[in-house]
């Protein structure tokens, strides 16, 4: 490293502040902010021909042009598009030490001419802006995007360190990481068209049935006779918001989908987990476990009241059924995609066979079981409700059923909306169960996404 | 200077000499008897990067296997310091963490931080408990320039950072023996040799030994202390050299005189059983 004359001198601060100003990350950062960075930032020389620096050695200092033309060249691995840049006053280089994942020079610099640079050390300057997160994340965003556009990298490397002032994207867990994506979702056009197509089935259907009164529609409950009952205190049919009644039926189904996932779920996944790991257990169980699935779970109705006298049992063990089906066989087929290196590796490593299957096959199969978990509560709600109809004295399936028999239209509307709201609730809760349980996946899906 | 002989310290590499000693590999799947491997003998010394060249699906892997123990043998044995690992009459090794296998695709485990995979091992094994394992891990990881990417997952990283902790992950067990299956086969050419200086400058601090797949002529010689090129299915040896460019080596070699000549000297034997799978109609494996 040649660099001819380096005073290292203090900079004065007024000269240093005009260069970061019109520098693309400190642009627009507060002043006060700047004059901490200023204070920090050492002045250097450079003659022409000079190397400032090499690829490979140590990111110390990040480097603002005063004066002068410096050429900047990436090495190879760097896979910039351009890896060839030059820059004059204003330009910022030497930023390697700010990304996560860095500590060596990723380019090679030297002076075109004459250089006058502005030196500041990395963590001095990851301090300063430690202290203030606020204007500091956004200079840090400014460098990202600056490195990904100026500097023409892939953003996956150009991901710049987390200032531990405030949790940034990286250090959130994945149920914050989950809530911050609602929020940029909240942000996104996506709600809004989401509210549009709201809007689209609901006036079709105050139209059809309300205003054209169209054959077939005639009959139906219109919305506003359903809103209208929904919201009354004294309800024509007897179920509304107001009525105890109301929640007792949503607490009844419920309470029996709890029951029944949470068998399946602790029935479900281990069996399906030996289904998957022992070749030999699923050559006993595997092909009852397939002659049994396909049975529609309304086939399995009568044996269901025959077997438990108490019509209580019966619907939960309907439901259990088919949440029971759903999940085993996807746990089993998680096992079964799991790349055979990574048993070899954990072999190669000293794993025991219980070992393994506690740190490869459980965990390699968690994204399927999670996924069998959403389809299970699915059917679960699905089955429930088919039961519901057929035997006992409670539940949505239940009203919905009953209020056909009794003439109750607006009823029946009532009972559907409502299990749409609360099949989606329970299947929303299951899936923040999974992100929360699979932090690595989440965060692996964050970063394809962006 | 050959480092060859000598240890991180100085001291020479005593442990991890394999020896190939006329093994036979028949798949014999519904009867039809492939021979995969033919009579292959082949002596690694301790300490040695030997690298292993041969056209896809020759047979090199299950070489590979029957060392790790993923694969039996059929016949003949193979031994690790005078120590049997299979032969005929135990034909299937046991794996261990004496032998570890850095895997063609990466075998990280996507879901525990880089860290919690590295320290995998000793912990499995019972060697070291966390704590203890979470200090060595962090110090290997920071020897190889990984430590800000010790909380990151795999899926994180970039595809080279990956094999760099894959590496770490083997040499915390303290192996006698790396065995990579072509490691750096799906990365570009431009990242390869930044990862291929990387390995050595790890094996120069770490001496083990280096059983080395690939079907890259040039990866070979730069590397490997030795270079087996081996025939077309059924694999075994068809030339072996001694590649007498001293080590350490970085990328000068390249493009260097010797290492010229010695590509000249191989590649009519290489391309020759290139062709031979080419007519066969081989496919990958």
């Amino acid at each position: 490293m040649e660099l001819t004359i380096n005073d290292g001198s203090k900079a004065a601060p007024e000269d240093v502040l005009g260069v970061l100003r019109e520098s693309t990350p400190f642009h627009g950062a507060p002043d006060g902010l700047l004059r901490k960075i200023a204070a920090i930032a050492r002045r250097a020389q450079y003659a022409a021909g000079a190397r400032i620096y090499n690829a490979g050695e140590e990111a110390d200092d990040v480097y603002v042009v005063a004066s002068g033309r410096i050429e900047h060249i990436f090495t190879s691995e760097v896979g910039a598009r351009e890896p060839l840049k030059r820059m004059t006053r204003g330009g910022v280089f030497g930023w390697a030490g700010l990304l996560l994942g860095h500590t060596q020079r990723l380019a090679t610099v030297t002076a075109l001419e004459a250089a006058e640079l502005i030196r500041i050390d990395t963590e001095a300057l990851v301090k300063i802006l430690e202290a203030e997160p606020a204007p500091a994340n956004a200079v840090m965003e400014r460098f990202a995007s600056m490195i990904v556009r100026e500097f023409t990298l892939p953003e996956l490397l150009a991901q710049v360190r987390r200032l531990s002032g405030e949790p940034q994207p990286e250090e959130m867990s994945s149920l914050e990481l989950t809530m911050y994506r609602l929020g940029q979702w909240a942000k996104s056009p996506r709600p809004y068209l989401m509210l549009i197509g709201f809007a689209l089935l609901l006036g079709t259907w105050y139209l059809t049935v309300e205003v054209w009164k169209l054959p077939r529609f005639r009959e139906m409950p219109g919305i506003t006779t359903v809103i209208k009952e929904w919201l009354n205190p004294n309800p024509v049919y007897g179920l509304s918001f107001y009525t105890a009644e109301y929640y007792t039926h949503i607490w009844v189904s419920v309470w029996r989908i709890a029951q029944a996932f949470f068998l399946a779920t602790m029935l479900g996944v281990p069996f399906g987990l030996f289904l998957g790991w022992s070749r030999k257990f699923k050559e006993y169980v595997f092909p009852v476990f397939e002659l049994l699935r396909p049975i529609p779970i309304l086939a399995w109705v009568p044996l269901a009241i025959v077997m438990f006298i108490a019509t209580e049992s019966a619907v939960v063990f309907l439901a259990f059924l088919a949440s029971f089906f759903a999940t085993a066989l996807n746990t089993m087929l998680g096992v079964e995609s799991i790349d055979e290196s990574y048993v070899r590796a954990a072999n190669c490593l000293g794993a025991s066979k219980w070992q393994v299957f506690r740190h490869v096959i459980v965990p390699g199969a968690m994204p399927f079981i999670f996924t069998g978990l959403q389809i299970s509560i699915g059917v679960s709600w699905f089955s429930l409700v088919a039961a519901e109809m057929v035997s006992g004295q409670y539940g949505l399936g239940y009203v919905i059923n009953t209020s056909y028999m009794m003439v109750r239209y607006p009823t029946i509307v009532i009972g559907m909306i409502t299990l749409g709201f609360v099949g989606y609730a329970t299947s929303a809760l299951v899936r923040i169960a999974g992100d929360y349980m699979m932090e690595w996946r989440v965060r692996e899906l964050a970063l394809s996404e962006r | 200077m050959d480092m060859r002989a000598a240890g991180p310290s100085g001291s020479p590499v005593t442990r991890g000499r394999i020896v190939i000693d006329d093994v036979v590999k028949v798949y014999d799947p519904e009867g039809a008897a492939v021979m995969a491997v033919d009579h292959c003998s082949l002596d690694i010394e301790a300490g040695e990067i030997c690298m292993i060249v041969g056209p896809s699906g020759c047979g090199k892997t299950t070489l590979l296997n029957a060392i790790a123990g993923f694969h039996d043998i059929t016949s003949g044995r193979i031994l690790l310091d005078d120590e049997v690992l299979c032969s005929a009459e135990r034909p299937k090794a046991e794996p261990g963490p004496d032998r570890i296998v850095v895997f063609q695709n990466g075998a990280l485990f996507p879901w525990k931080t880089n860290l919690d995979n590295v320290i995998f091992g000793p912990v499995m094994q019972g060697k070291l408990d966390r704590k203890q394992a979470i200090d060595k891990g962090r110090a290997m990881m920071a020897d190889a320039g990984l430590s800000s990417v010790e909380h990151s997952y795999p899926g994180e990283v970039s595809s080279g950072m990956r094999r760099r902790v894959e590496i770490v992950r083997a040499l915390m067990n303290d192996p006698r023996v790396l065995l990579l299956d072509e490691p750096y086969r799906a990365l570009d050419s431009l990242t390869k040799s930044v990862m291929h200086e990387a390995l050595l400058e790890i094996y120069y601090k770490n001496k083990v030994t280096i059983f080395f797949i690939t079907h890259d002529l040039e990866e070979a010689i730069f590397l490997g202390h030795k270079v087996a090129i081996m025939t077309t299915r059924p694999c075994k040896p068809k030339k072996v050299l001694a590649v007498d460019i001293p080590h350490p080596r970085d990328y000068s070699v390249l493009t260097s005189k010797r290492f010229r000549e010695l590509i000249e000297e191989t590649n009519d034997a290489v391309h020759e059983e290139a062709l031979k799978a080419f007519q066969a109609g081989e496919k990958e494996g």
